[in-house]
């Protein structure tokens, strides 16, 4: 050890001579070489990177749900309203505009498997059984459909337009793990396709098969393709004052809107006047979509 | 050089040594060895191709629809969810309740329930659209309304406790070690029951929406993780891997026995389903359960399911012909592919029998799913992950038996009454390794003085070779309170002696003779 010391150096020899080469005091210079340099931007760029991309999400699942709404309507007051859906089965003819018109102003993809709103065909025979069909989710109408069998010994059919029941006790919002679907306090459900995951917990919840997964490809609603999408009543029209898409082109009047807030408006007065009834009753769904004129054995 | 500082070694962070480990390591894997992990690199490289390919919100080459939503991808989590919970019931036994029997588990299932449980995250974020929202939205938007939610809750707290668990051993901390043990066995129950949850509270799907699904996921967790215990301790037997004698003798008898109570209950639940099913008023549970016994799902809930993946087995675990290693090795493996087809058919029979139109498709009478390449490629890629990992696991770390940290007791007779009724082990008591209490010196009370006045509950009649009563360790208390001392039958080392029980100051170096140092990996690279 006492040889170690003697044979050391002298400190000022291994220090770089010269005072002007010296760091500044209270500067500290840290020498690094540039492996080290790589190194640290091997680690130190995708941590960036993933930051950025964490701060993305959050910024995304933090902001408020709000609906897209016009600022032309910006004093449009959701709580003062509470929207109502008629389906008139005995003035439906199963034409299929409304499904078409849904797609076209909704941007929802064409095909079959993926639809806000469709035409079914319900038969039900002497023998009590329902025979239920949708060729093409009813888009080209049903003309070229030819009843089934069951309904020429004298059974019923009726078309039953489908959309979503907007339901004031809704499965798919108590489901949601993350709030995505959310009522709107005008009782329209939506869904934040910002926060939306795409578990699909929503579509296998729903008693009405009324929700899908966007899929990839030119058309998708919300321009977000992997999030749950449904029928909102046109949400984007309503709020301007107008119709829903549907209700507008259908020919026959079979499909009806309104503030059931309002004891004069349409909706009010049928459902008030006329006998009604809504999908599956027994889940206790509470659901905003009523039916006028459907048969017992078909509800 | 940066490095960091592993059980007291300085390893370089260098990837000239790692490549030269790697290399060193390559060269000292025997070659059936590098067969088994080729074949299992193949089968992760094929889930590889998998996840790539669902990567893509919207289009993950997934062959669900509105009306199948969920696929085999939530089969293969679910699966994995509940294979991780099972794993920690049957050896909670051992390390909850210090059965000696059961002892042998504790390393291995704690290590493949980690493996099993991330394995799990990984499918399901797989799955998911947007998996990294679900992080950020479950935290920061909390939905308690949803059991998916709760789930999300009980699996994170799950997969913590399980880390704790490992890290506890490894490090030996036993007083942490029980704490995480014990919550760790509780949250085997109430995680596979929230993901039961999941399914039973959808009034939609009559055939999930009963209160026995939860109860149905539990039983199939438990199967599913003995089952795995049981193609892992055949493995360490055949192998004779470390632990082997304790594993032969103990391990496989404990695991059959509760491999026969799984199935059993199981077999009960099943008929308790299809009973209910068959007779129900309800048109989709009825529609759901005959497509079972009469429809789509016939091969696979007839043939793997009731045959191949409970009665075989079941008579396999029983017969006293197949009474044998590979008997419960093949019983394990047809019980572990019944759960998979059970959860399988469990998921897909509520959505093939839709009592509506879903999205404008009307399915008369049943819907179709078959998965994908993709889907069948990622739960391959699954598979091989887990044994994979389990294998490296099973090569690289110290697996021989640790000192028992048991939580709780139970009572000294009803073991012995079980024990009893169990085939008699014929090996003696594990010796402990003194190496496990340097860390815990404080929890080593002396006991000598006070087991010569208990009693010799030791040299029961009963079970003159062993005895499941006889606990082992005397670092135990019950909850807190002093341990019955009636149930300690001899210190576990009498021998200690203050110097035992000091931390090493520094850890030797390995010789130069047994392994290269890192600086000569370092160097060989240059």
């Amino acid at each position: 050890m006492t040889d170690e010391l003697e044979t050391a150096p002298p400190i000022e020899a291994v220090e770089p001579a010269g005072a002007q080469t010296a760091p500044p005091q209270g500067v500290l210079l840290v020498p690094i070489s540039r492996r080290q340099v790589l190194q640290i931007a091997a680690i130190g760029v995708p941590c960036l990177i993933g930051g950025g991309a964490i701060f993305e999400a959050l910024t995304a699942v933090t902001a408020a749900p709000q609906p897209e709404i016009d600022p032309i309507v910006a004093r449009y007051d959701a709580a003062a309203h509470r929207w109502g859906f008629v389906v008139d089965t005995v003035a439906c003819i199963g034409c299929g505009k409304c499904v078409v018109a849904c797609k076209t102003e909704n941007g929802v993809p064409l095909d079959a498997e993926h639809t806000r709103t469709w035409i079914e065909r319900r038969t039900v025979g002497r023998d009590g059984t329902v025979q239920v069909e949708s060729p093409e989710a009813g888009v080209d109408g049903f003309a070229h459909a030819a009843l089934p069998a069951a309904a020429a010994d004298g059974s019923v059919s009726q078309f039953v337009a489908r959309l979503c029941m907007q339901c004031e006790l809704s499965p798919c919002t108590v489901v949601c793990p993350v709030g995505a679907t959310y009522r709107t306090a005008d009782g329209v459900i939506l869904v934040d396709e910002a926060r939306c995951i795409g578990c699909g917990y929503c579509v296998v919840a729903c008693p009405y098969g009324a929700r899908y997964l966007v899929p990839a490809g030119a058309r998708t609603p919300t321009g977000v393709a992997g999030v749950a999408d449904k029928c909102t009543f046109c949400y984007h029209r309503v709020t301007r004052g107008e119709q829903p898409a549907c209700v507008e082109v259908c020919p026959v009047g079979a499909r009806k809107f309104g503030d059931l807030n309002d004891p004069g408006s349409e909706v009010s007065v049928i459902l008030r006047d006329q006998p009604s009834r809504v999908l599956r009753p027994e889940l206790g769904t509470r659901p905003r979509v009523h039916y006028l004129g459907l048969e017992d054995r078909l509800a | 050089m940066i490095s960091v500082r592993v059980s007291g070694r300085s390893i370089p962070l260098d990837p000239r040594f790692a490549w030269n480990v790697l290399r060193r390591e390559y060269a000292n894997t025997p070659l059936a060895l590098r067969a088994w992990f080729a074949f299992l690199l193949a089968l992760m490289g094929i889930g590889a191709l998998g996840a790539l390919r669902a990567l893509f919100p919207g289009d993950k080459g997934v062959a669900t629809t509105p009306t199948v939503e969920w696929g085999l991808l939530i089969v293969g989590y679910v699966f994995f969810a509940v294979t991780t919970s099972g794993l920690c019931l049957a050896s909670s036994l051992g390390t909850v309740f210090g059965i000696d029997r059961f002892r042998p588990l504790e390393k291995r299932h704690a290590i493949l329930a980690v493996l099993c449980l991330v394995t799990a995250f990984g499918v399901i974020a797989i799955d998911l659209h947007f998996p990294v929202r679900l992080v950020f939205g479950a935290v920061l938007n909390p939905a308690p309304t949803s059991p998916m939610w709760w789930m999300g809750v009980f699996y994170a707290g799950y997969l913590m406790f399980l880390m704790v668990e490992v890290w506890s051993i490894f490090w030996h901390h036993a007083r942490i070690h029980q704490w995480a043990c014990l919550l760790s066995s509780i949250t085997a129950v109430i995680a596979p029951m929230t993901l039961g949850a999941v399914f039973a509270v959808l009034e939609a799907r009559a055939f999930w929406n009963n209160l026995f699904t939860p109860l149905h996921m539990v039983a199939a967790a438990f199967v599913s993780g003995v089952s795995l215990l049981a193609i892992v301790f055949y493995g360490v037997g055949r192998l004779r891997l470390v632990g082997w004698e304790r594993g032969v003798a103990l391990a496989q008898p404990a695991v059959r026995g509760l491999l026969t109570l799984g199935l059993l209950v199981l077999g009960l639940l099943v008929g308790r389903q299809l009973f209910v099913g068959l007779t129900s008023a309800d048109v989709g549970l009825r529609s759901s359960t005959q497509l079972l016994l009469a429809g789509p799902l016939v091969p696979e809930f007839v043939g793997l399911r009731l045959i191949g993946g409970l009665a075989v087995p079941l008579l396999l675990v029983l017969l006293p012909r197949t009474r044998t290693p590979a008997g419960l090795l093949v019983a394990a493996l047809l019980a572990m592919v019944g759960v998979f087809v059970d959860r399988l058919t469990f998921v897909e029979a509520g959505q093939l029998a839709p009592v509506t139109t879903v999205s404008g498709v009307v399915s008369t009478p049943y819907a179709a799913y078959s998965p994908s390449p993709v889907e069948i490629a990622i739960v391959i890629g699954a598979v091989g992950l887990v044994a994979f990992m389990y294998t490296l696991a099973e090569r690289y770390l110290d697996l021989s038996e640790s000192e028992a940290h048991v939580m709780i007791w139970l009572p000294r007779g009803l073991i012995a009454r079980v024990s009893g009724a169990l085939p008699r082990p014929s090996l003696p008591r594990r010796r402990p390794a003194p190496v496990a209490v340097e860390s815990a010196p404080l929890d080593i009370a002396p006991l000598e003085s006070e087991t010569s006045a208990v009693p010799d509950v030791a040299q029961t009649p009963l079970l003159p070779e062993f005895d499941d009563a006889q606990q082992t360790t005397p670092d135990l208390t019950v909850l807190g309170a002093p341990l019955d001392q009636a149930l300690v039958d001899e210190p576990v080392l009498p021998s200690l002696t203050p110097d035992d029980l000091a931390l090493p100051d520094e850890v030797e170096p390995e010789p130069a003779s047994a392994d290269a140092t890192d600086e000569q990996l370092v160097q060989e690279g240059g």
